[in-house]
């Protein structure tokens, strides 16, 4: 919407440049403002910035002149003195050395960074100050007889300070030897040598002369950190400098917030690899942990039904995440009813598909009418993910014992909870227990699950027991301790879960959560354990698209190689 | 209030609405009830889309009269959010407040539900609930719906041929949009709530077989054919020759007339002298190329063939009276086919299919004649043989069973009602209710 003129009149101009004395300020009164001390002493604040400017930049001109200008920040004077940030830079600090200005920027962001702020109106004076002190490089321009082409593809803002870059640099002169983003903000990310490198053949093709860029390849991209917070859309720099000193530098593109979108886009890198120990999962993990945890924070417990009165100590919590499906609640609803013992437990479903969130509650009503048997519904504020939802629901469970069921699991019989609790009651050391799972035709689907690595090596991938084979088979009828059990039905102590702060989310979509967890538990030398006279229908494969899932199977089966590759080794060795 | 105890009989249509088999029968049965002095029934009939234009009559409630008759009612549903794979309303306010406030009010003593459609299985769920373990539920199975997701047909989409075995993996075949997995939900979920019912009535042992082969344990189904009000036999005319047939029913793929109609063909080939009457309705309701074969074989057979369109039941005894047998070539099992009750009640015996209820109700060289289902060689040859076999007709006439009649029907359903009633008594007695006892048999494996 346009601004209007009341708007533009009104607006005071002097407003950009207070949060930046602001940010400064109240890094000092942090130190100051103890417990006891409601009001602040602005004017010992403002002598204390003076001191650490002045030791930070030391006594040369520079330094004075900053310390004169904070010195003066005690409260009347701040407003008149830092009417405007352009003209204080342009006065202040322009006839400093280009060295001295890059240190103030350098300040600038290390105050930052030492108490984050999510305050856009901050970002944008530190931009201010960043075009008005920093000392730009020549321009690249992208031409054949060229020697130095940079280009900056994307940035992937996976949280305020973490964001996935990529972009190609090349220099027909000289070796690399610095290769630089800057945020709008001013914080400077040195890429080289960590940032990973790929081949850029088409890049490599389009120039005359052979590129000194070294082996590594043109191309970079990777997982990187700004110091402080970077907020804006706009203004990202990528520079470049060679070994004789030559500079160049590109503007960037424009950011990128979305992060399910962030995540498919790391996650498709990974078809350029061959396994999971090469260097670009080092920028995959730690881009796609962001990613997760993010998903996970936003992903709270926005309200909870109840339906009917839960009972008061159960022996047994059970906790459904439902996901896009919402009628399977229905279907499992319909099926319990047979079983006294759940009318005893403590059944809790957690939507994950905050969307569904109304269709829910007028269905979930109703079917408790019809079925009288009491549960609960927790709605996620947003779509957080298989553990997150599991997390969630657990946080309300009562119940010793804690079942994690899939909504897409059906009982055969009545009489299954039961048989679960008290056998984990009387197993010694146990960890995690899993039942008999069932495909809808009476062949196996779970008995247990072992880890196998494809001839030669590679990663570990979770295979199922007998799957396929009939549920009668003699080996799959056999109580025994295995490697891991399926997360579609798994019973755990409540209190050893939220010891464990339950399953961990770094993992894509509803995938290795569970032999996570199981192998978690192994490192507490607590056993896992199959249980095949409880038999359930585990009716899998109706939620997802196959072609999701690959990218994101590729990545878990990695990842949960990187994390638990020895451990795994000694499981299976355990076991044969 | 009579005093007598109520049985609340429920119909997914009221037969003056819309006529069909199940329906009418119901009614029937309802009004001999109605006559005699044991119980006082209750006749609640699903009505609203696609057989009523409007989805409810009065502002605020489902229910209305039907006519001056105080224990009938129409109970209007909506198809719009019905679920049809799994034979369950999305919404349920139909069963938890509008069915619900009418058990409150009128409290039945038994009820003796004709069928679930159009109301959701889960009226089974409601009824068990609001009504307690006490009241007996029965259960009229007048077809395989709950068995068969194509219109419970039991044929093979990709055949065309009758199927014996129902399976998540079979089914899926049959249809291919709905997963293996969705077709096991669905079953689970349909039996989930037939296991609230005390017994189960099939009015065929074919029937019966085929839904305990499905789950329903064994013990809660029980042969129960339908009962017929008398009617006065249709004339029998001298002839020389027993050769006029007639076919009474639907004119759809399933009920085979084209079958008949192509036997009809070999035999007109072959210049045997007969002649058949079709007489159905229902032609505009099919598939173009099953319509464009009707028409070119009875324009191939318009010698022998004569097509009478739709028929009056009024008026079934004087087209009765105009045929020598009747034919029921079905390709489907059929369950207990009216039309083979009334050729039995005409005296008129009967060459069918040899499968399912036709076999079981037509006994092959003693009250009619079978063939091999779906091959119109067989029927051609086994005509051939009815109508040019001296004696035969009379011979099969003769030892027609007569059909099982409404009173002693009434009779023998009062022996259950009764039986059930006293049985709840003594668990009442004997077991403090628990919620559970409804677990009873339901173990599906």
């Amino acid at each position: 919407m346009p601004e209007t003129e009341l708007e533009r009149v009104s607006k005071p101009r002097e407003a950009a440049a207070e949060p930046l004395v602001a940010l400064l300020a109240a890094d000092v009164l942090a130190v100051h403002s103890g417990p006891d001390e409601a009001e602040p002493d602005l004017e010992l604040a403002g002598a204390e910035i003076a001191t650490q400017v002045s030791r930070r930049l030391g006594d040369g001109d520079a330094g004075q002149l900053t310390v004169a200008i904070l010195d003066r920040a005690a409260p009347e004077e701040l407003r008149s003195s830092c009417v405007d940030l352009r003209t204080l830079l342009r006065e202040r600090l322009a006839s400093l050395s280009a060295g001295e200005r890059a240190e103030v920027l350098e300040l600038l962001d290390e105050v930052a960074a030492a108490d984050p702020q999510d305050e856009v109106s901050l970002s944008t004076s530190r931009a201010l100050a960043r075009e008005g002190l920093r000392d730009p490089l020549p321009p690249s321009t992208v031409e054949r007889d060229e020697p130095q082409g940079l280009h900056f593809d994307s940035v992937l803002a996976l949280a305020d300070d973490a964001f996935y870059v990529r972009g190609w640099a090349r220099d027909g002169q000289a070796a690399l030897r610095r290769l630089t983003t800057v945020s709008p903000e001013g914080s400077r990310i040195e890429l080289l040598p960590g940032i990973h490198r790929e081949p850029r053949p088409d890049v490599d093709s389009f120039y005359e002369a052979p590129t000194q860029t070294g082996p590594d390849g043109t191309g970079f991209l990777g997982y990187c950190e700004t110091r402080s917070p970077s907020l804006l859309s706009s203004g990202w720099i990528l520079e470049m400098e060679n070994a004789l000193g030559v500079g160049r530098e590109v503007p960037g593109p424009q950011v990128s917030r979305d992060l399910l979108a962030a995540r498919a886009a790391i996650l498709s890198d990974l078809h350029k690899e061959s396994g999971w120990e090469t260097g670009l999962m080092d920028h995959v993990v730690p881009a796609v942990t962001r990613i997760q945890q993010r998903l996970e924070e936003r992903a709270e417990i926005e309200e909870v039904f109840e339906y009917g009165e839960a009972p008061a100590s159960p022996a047994a919590s059970i906790v459904v995440p439902l996901y896009g499906r919402i009628d399977f609640l229905e279907h499992q609803l319909a099926q319990f009813v047979h079983d006294p013992e759940l009318r005893e437990s403590d059944l809790i479903y957690v939507l994950d598909s905050p969307e569904l969130a109304a269709a829910l509650e007028t269905s979930a009503g109703q079917l408790f009418e019809l079925y009288g048997l009491p549960f609960r519904v927790a709605v996620l504020s947003q779509n957080g993910g298989y553990s997150v939802a599991n997390n969630r629901g657990a946080s309300l469970a009562r119940g010793k014992h804690l079942l994690l069921l899939n909504s897409d699991v059906l009982p055969d019989a009545p009489g299954w909870l039961g048989q679960l609790s008290a056998f984990y009651e009387e197993t010694e050391g146990i960890g995690a227990l899993g039942p008999k799972l069932l495909f809808e035709d009476d062949t196996l689907q779970h008995a247990g699950i072992r880890f196998q690595r494809p001839p030669g090596g590679g990663a570990w991938e979770n295979e199922h027991y007998f799957k396929g084979l009939h549920r009668g088979l003699p080996a799959a009828n056999v109580t025994r301790r295995v490697p891991a059990v399926s997360g579609a039905c798994l019973m755990i102590e409540r209190e050893l879960f939220e010891d464990l702060d339950g399953l961990r989310g770094m993992y894509v979509q509803g995938d290795y959560e569970d032999t996570d967890l199981c192998l978690r538990l192994r490192e507490r030398d607590l056993d896992t354990w199959y249980l095949p006279e409880v038999e359930l229908y585990h009716l899998e494969g109706q939620s997802y698209a196959l072609e999701t899932r690959t990218a994101m199977s590729r990545y878990n089966v990695w990842l949960h190689t990187r994390l638990w590759d020895s451990e795994i080794e000694a499981a299976m060795a355990a076991t044969e | 209030m009579t005093g007598k105890p109520k049985i609340l009989y429920v119909s997914h249509n009221h037969p003056t609405i819309r006529p069909g088999g199940a329906e009418a029968y119901a009614y029937e049965l309802y009004r001999a009830v109605r006559d005699g002095d044991e119980f006082e029934p209750l006749f609640l009939a699903r009505t609203g889309p696609p057989v009523s234009i409007s989805s409810r009559y009065h502002e605020g409630t489902l229910l209305t009269g039907v006519n001056e008759d105080p224990n009938q009612y129409f109970f209007y549903t909506d198809t719009l959010e019905y679920d049809w794979l799994n034979g369950t309303p999305r919404g349920k306010p139909a069963l938890i407040k509008y069915l619900r406030e009418f058990l409150l009010a009128q409290q039945p003593d038994v009820v003796h539900l004709q069928h679930t459609l159009f109301f959701g299985y889960d009226m089974l769920r409601e009824l068990r609930n609001t009504l307690g373990d006490e009241v007996p539920i029965l259960y009229t199975l007048h077809e395989f719906l709950p068995i068969c997701h194509r219109n419970g047909q039991l044929v093979r989409t990709t055949t065309e041929k009758p199927c014996r075995e129902e399976s998540p993996r079979r089914c899926h075949e049959c249809f291919p949009e709905v997963s293996p997995q969705a077709f096991f939900m669905r079953k689970r979920f349909i039996q989930s709530q037939m296991s609230v019912v005390d017994r189960f009535l099939a009015p065929s042992s074919f029937l019966r077989d085929r839904f305990v082969d499905w789950g329903l344990p064994a013990e809660k189904v029980v042969f129960e054919e339908y009962g017929r009000l008398p009617v006065e036999a249709a004339q029998t005319r001298e002839r020389r020759q027993r050769n006029r047939l007639a076919f009474f029913g639907q004119l759809s793929y399933f009920k085979g007339v084209n079958v008949l109609l192509r036997a009809m063909k070999r035999l007109q080939e072959d210049g045997v002298d007969v002649h058949l009457s079709v007489h159905g309705a229902n032609l505009e309701l099919q598939p173009d190329d099953f319509r464009s074969e009707f028409d070119e074989l009875l324009e191939a057979t318009k010698d022998t063939v004569s097509f009478e369109g739709e028929f009056n039941h009024d008026d079934l005894p004087t087209l009765m009276a105009d045929a020598d047998w009747v034919v029921v070539p079905s390709v489907w099992w059929e369950n207990s086919p009216l039309v083979i009750q009334e050729a039995g009640q005409h005296r008129r015996p009967v060459i069918a299919s040899d499968i399912g209820g036709m076999a079981e109700k037509v006994h092959d060289g003693v009250s009619g004649l079978h063939f091999r289902a779906n091959d119109p060689a067989s029927l051609a040859e086994t005509i051939r043989r009815a109508v040019s076999t001296r004696k035969l007709w009379e011979e099969l006439q003769r030892q027609i069973d007569p059909p099982y009649a409404m009173d002693e029907h009434v009779r023998s359903l009062t022996r259950h009602y009764k039986e059930l009633m006293a049985s709840k008594l003594e668990d009442e007695l004997v077991t403090p209710p628990a919620p559970a006892t409804e677990i009873e048999g339901v173990r599906y494996a």
